[in-house]
């Protein structure tokens, strides 16, 4: 590309050009803009306030330590929740309509996949929860370790995962939704083979 | 003391020291000054008017960020769908290249907002407040104990202040749209502070580039204009000076041949980013046409033809021929006719609903009863459209009969909404051959829609299942 250089050089000062050369190439010795260094000084000044601020007050809590806390109150939280859980809570549970609907709502994203939209059970994939017949174990807390655990059967699990993941809260909730439909005291045990929901038409 | 005029080695919005000098450009209000004033008038009526047209119920375009749904002209994206940001992209920046090999820098002169705003909106205000480039070179120096300097500056920043607010608003009303924009300017500003910091720290910053900036942004900033001697090759059109015919410049003298050029520097005048088009193409050249309009004026008063500052190429400006078919303008083009009909392919085939699939979480991988063998997925189900659907899902493979358990009725999905849904697939024990592939349809009631998922079903080893 050619360009005309016709202006009179006389008139203005060209900028130096620097002695050095790397690969032939040369620069002229010109300022940066004074916003342009604006920035870098304040960039320097904001790491330093950071520093400070992060490391040397203390102002700004450290993400690590912040989210250790955070975890550690939440352990706490559940510890509690379950050392508290008793027949007696969980039953006192199962007759709260806000705890009953938040358990319904796990039931009926999760749950029921397994066990039937009705609770009905589905053959060959889990059994019936709307009877008064349980298989693994007939009291409150049975079926809240159930559903936390995962249920191993003849040391091997036969299907049902552990279900901790959901939180002791959420766990409880849908403990109590299964409750919510039983009669405190008349929950009957029964063996796997008995189980109607399972039984070959 | 008088600044030296525009030099290549140097940029001369940029001091020695490091100072920002500010440029005062003249204006001459030429052809192609009303042209583009036309363009840049009808850029923002368009800008401005979107977010209050409304197609289907939404706004023409609404980036409902905060609901992660997207209304394009009726059409409503969700995140999704946003693999289709990809044509836009790649589009917008092809369509600037191919523009470029063709036209130069047609995007930053014509086009683009900053030169829009700060030609058609803000140096209009500049003009009405402190006069013409005169009268606001004299403004600079005068001291601001004169009333009038705080008078007319004053004024002028207010009336700034206006126009950077209402661009703010407008910008923002395309993320939350009209009726959701004016409950926040009528509420105190502490009801909404997210919107009200956004809309604030928008306003500050077009007031900054607007008033202080301007063609910084251009020189510095701006990667486009640094790409442009990649960009642009002898033949594409570029704003010019004609050397042949206007050099050697200057009066012409008994012994001395002159050409056309006169050397009156009304084209540096009016140069917003402070160059000299007699130079040659320039880094800093916006292509905005100010120094054609300036030098046609001269040349019309000197009777002489226009055009010796023109759009014309590098190959023109040297005595050749434009030629604009040319291998890249034609793979250009080649490229383009395939990113339109891909890209057309794809928004055609957008539908008005979702459907997702993954294995449920926290179950086993699959279960083995006395009558079948079951898998257990979690299907992810969005209507994306604007009236309440039902859908059914149901299971297709081209070996092994498999089910989907209590599917049978459906289930209605709410406009806008999206379901996770656990999906129990069965297969007969007596069927089961090994895993398989199969796919999982989901159809709407009306037939309209059907979306396709494939999936894997695991299970055991059959000869285990046989006793």
């Amino acid at each position: 590309m050619t360009t005309p250089m016709s202006d009179d050089p006389q008139r203005d000062p060209r900028p130096v050009i620097m002695p050095h050369a790397y690969d032939g190439i040369q620069e002229y010795d010109q300022s940066l803009p004074n916003w342009w260094l604006f920035t870098l000084f304040s960039s320097i000044a904001f790491a330093f306030l950071y520093w400070l601020a992060n490391f040397v007050t203390g102002t700004v809590a450290d993400d690590r330590v912040a989210l250790n806390a955070e975890l550690a109150a939440l352990e706490a939280r559940q510890l509690a929740a379950v050392k508290n859980l008793d027949e007696a809570t969980l039953w006192k549970m199962s007759r709260n309509a806000k705890t009953v609907a938040d358990g319904q709502a796990v039931y009926a994203s999760l749950c029921f996949s397994c066990h039937g939209p009705t609770l009905a059970g589905i053959k060959g994939v889990g059994f019936r929860l709307n009877d008064d017949l349980w298989v693994h174990g007939n009291t409150a807390m049975a079926v809240f370790g159930n559903i936390n655990e995962g249920i191993v059967f003849e040391g091997k699990p036969t299907g049902m995962a552990s279900q901790k993941a959901l939180g002791t809260e959420r766990v409880a909730a849908v403990t109590a939704y299964l409750l919510s439909l039983q009669k405190e005291g008349a929950m009957r045990a029964i063996s796997r083979k008995d189980e109607p929901s399972q039984s070959t038409p | 003391m008088k600044r030296p005029g525009p030099i290549r080695e140097s940029v001369t919005t940029i001091g020695q020291d490091g100072t920002r000098p500010f440029l005062q450009p003249a204006i001459v209000f030429g052809s192609w000054w009303k042209a583009r004033r036309a363009v840049a008038w009808l850029l923002i009526a368009f800008f401005a008017a979107l977010p209050w047209i409304e197609i289907e119920g939404f706004p023409a375009v609404f980036l409902d960020v905060e609901h992660r749904r997207f209304h394009l002209f009726g059409t409503t994206l969700g995140l999704g769908d946003l693999w289709l940001l990809f044509f836009v992209i790649t589009g917008w920046g092809f369509l600037i290249y191919a523009t470029t090999a063709f036209l130069g820098r047609i995007w930053c002169g014509w086009t683009c907002p900053q030169t829009v705003y700060l030609e058609h909106v803000f140096r209009v205000l500049d003009r009405l407040f402190e006069g013409d480039h005169v009268s606001r070179a004299k403004l600079d120096a005068q001291p601001w104990s004169d009333p009038s300097k705080l008078l007319r500056r004053g004024g002028r920043m207010i009336a700034y202040l206006f126009f950077c607010w209402a661009v703010a608003h407008i910008f923002l009303a395309y993320f939350i749209s009209i009726p959701g924009l004016y409950p926040m300017i009528t509420d105190a500003p502490l009801a909404h502070p997210a919107a009200f910091v956004a809309m604030a720290v928008a306003t500050g910053a077009l007031l900054f580039n607007f008033w202080w900036f301007r063609e910084q942004l251009c020189l510095i900033i701006c990667p486009y204009g640094r790409l442009q001697s990649a960009l642009i090759d002898d033949d594409s059109v570029i704003v010019g000076y004609d050397e042949k015919r206007g050099e050697p410049r200057g009066k012409a003298a008994p012994g001395i041949p002159a050409g056309d050029c006169v050397d009156c520097h009304r084209c540096v005048q009016v140069c917003p980013t402070g160059i000299d088009i007699r130079q040659g193409l320039q880094m800093e050249c916006i292509a905005c046409t100010a120094c054609v309009d300036a030098c046609d004026d001269v040349m019309t008063k000197l009777k002489r033809p226009t055009g010796l500052v023109r759009y014309a190429s590098l190959r023109e400006l040297g005595g050749g021929k434009t030629r604009f078919l040319r291998p890249r303008t034609v793979l250009y083009a080649a490229m383009l006719a395939v990113g339109l009909v891909v890209a057309t392919v794809s928004v055609l085939r957008v539908q008005p609903a979702g459907f997702k699939l993954s294995r449920a979480p926290q179950t086993e991988l699959y279960a083995v009863s006395a009558g079948s063998v079951a898998n257990v997925f979690r299907a992810k189900i969005q209507n994306k459209d604007e009236v309440p659907r039902r859908f059914f899902i149901s299971a297709e493979s081209a070996g092994t009969k498999v089910a989907v358990l209590n599917q049978s009725a459906g289930m209605v999905i709410e406009p806008q909404a999206e379901i996770a849904l656990p999906l129990t697939v069965l297969v007969d024990r007596q069927d089961y051959r090994g895993e398989f592939n199969f796919t999982l349809r989901l159809r709407s009631e009306d037939g309209k829609i059907s979306l396709l998922q494939k999936a894997h079903f695991i299970g055991p080893d059959p000869r285990t299942l046989q006793k």
